[in-house]
């Protein structure tokens, strides 16, 4: 088997003396998706930025080719990650947006790169438009774009198709199998598992900070809690 | 440097295209000008204390103001993560942070520094050529202390409650130096006799400006 794109031992994070989530394992290798299903407040976005390094793990590793994700040197950051926040500036345009950042990752023709992606989302028609006075769910799209102009080898999507009509689900679907089929690594999160256009994704469940075979860790979550009672 | 020359580009984008930071930053130190030279009669004898200590007072607040604003932009939908997860050194984000918020300052600090030549009515001339090594040395000193403090602080639940807490103390000795060096300039000393303040001056910034490239890294990630 080749080398996993991201690969995690025993990862805990605890806010205090609260934990979010504990002993998380995964290996995610090129060209495989993973889908964490987990409720609302389980945790999934904070262990998505615990998985990039914007979040310190307070025990574990997330590796990212076999390097820590929170100390990845600058050469060495290939992740691409949506979450809750756009990560976009309201007061630049969706155009001015895209070239910032594609400026920011050395891309050789930021202009020619931001009009592809914006195209790319549907975006083409509100390309001059302030982001502040976007919808959110044209915020949405224009935070994909963000995640995945530079073609990332890992990609980290907490609930990719919130805030999105159908054209965006089938277009963010597309964009998924595209990654996939080129080799990248995909995990993404939802309240519920989703169907992605025949892919087959890995299922897993966040449950009561346990990461488990999706099924299974709420089947006996939800046994324990009877018993309980 | 292409990171460093792209996000402050982005900031003064932003701040041409809302002017928050400057505005305020001017209104700050106007309203701190004209509060102490209502209080402080400059017809009283000792211009050049008095206007010194009114400058660095209009300095420090706007500083400390001038850095938590450059922040803000980042802490807008998260925008700091954007530019952490990108292949860019932590340093160079510090380093674009501390220029936006001197440049913010600087636009503020000559604003400050042309009214409180009117209000104490002292000269335009050599004093004023005097004045200049201080004033921009203490505003890098602030910016270089304040950006650093204002990212621990943003994280915190007091955020901005927190910052003059936490630079003031800090910068008690670029103040006392920059208060020293100002107020001879504008009392007629020859740079020669200003001399030994402005090394303070150049010793703090570097110890600072240095401190924030070097930490920068651990202080901007979660916990």
């Amino acid at each position: 088997m080749s080398q996993p794109i991201l690969e995690v031992h025993g990862l805990a994070k605890l806010y205090g003396t609260t934990p979010v989530f504990s002993g998380v394992e995964l290996k995610v290798g090129p060209g495989e998706g993973v889908q964490i299903i987990g409720r609302n407040g389980v945790g999934k976005s904070t262990l998505i930025k615990t998985l990039a390094g914007l979040i310190a793990p307070t025990s574990g590793q997330s590796l990212v080719f076999g390097q820590e994700s929170r100390w990845l040197k600058s050469g060495e950051r290939r992740v691409g990650v949506l979450a809750h926040q756009s990560m976009l500036y309201p007061n630049l345009s969706a155009r001015e947006n895209l070239e910032f950042y594609a400026e920011l990752y050395s891309i050789p023709s930021p202009s020619e790169c931001a009009s592809q992606w914006l195209e790319r989302v549907g975006l083409e028609a509100a390309a001059d438009k302030r982001v502040r006075t976007f919808s959110r769910g044209m915020e949405q799209r224009l935070a994909i774009a963000r995640a995945m102009f530079a073609e990332p080898d890992l990609l980290l999507l907490d609930e990719p198709f919130a805030a999105l009509d159908g054209d965006g689900v089938a277009m963010v679907t597309g964009l998924i199998k595209e990654a996939i089929a080129r080799g990248r690594a995909v995990l993404i999160t939802a309240h519920a598992p989703m169907e992605l256009g025949g892919l087959r994704f890995e299922m897993l469940e966040l449950v009561r900070g346990r990461l488990a075979p999706y099924g299974e860790e709420g089947r006996h979550a939800r046994l324990r809690s009877l018993s309980a009672g | 440097m292409s990171g460093f020359g792209a996000i402050l580009r982005k900031d003064l984008k932003l701040e041409m295209r809302t002017g928050d930071s400057t505005i305020t930053l001017i209104a700050l130190s106007m309203l701190i000008l004209v509060v102490l030279v209502l209080a402080f009669n400059p017809a009283e004898g000792r211009t050049g204390d008095l206007a010194a200590g009114a400058l660095w007072v209009a300095l420090i607040f706007a500083g400390m103001l001038g850095s938590s604003r450059a922040l803000v932009a980042e802490r807008d939908n998260s925008c700091i993560l954007g530019l952490l997860l990108s292949p860019i050194d932590c340093a160079q984000i510090y380093a674009a942070k501390l220029a936006a918020a001197f440049i913010f300052m600087m636009v503020a600090e000559a604003a400050a520094v042309i009214l409180l030549m009117l209000f104490f009515n002292l000269e335009f001339g050599m004093k004023l050529a005097l004045l200049a090594p201080p004033v921009i040395l203490g505003a890098l000193g602030v910016a270089a202390v304040s950006t650093l403090l204002a990212t621990i602080a943003s994280r915190t639940r007091a955020g901005d409650l927190l910052l003059p807490v936490l630079v003031v103390p800090i910068f008690v000795p670029a103040l006392i130096a920059g208060v020293k060096a100002s107020a001879a300039a504008l009392s007629g000393a020859t740079m020669a006799e200003l001399l030994g303040w402005i090394r303070l001056l150049i010793a703090f910034d570097v110890l600072f400006v240095a401190a924030g490239y070097l930490l920068f890294d651990y202080v901007v990630v979660e916990d």
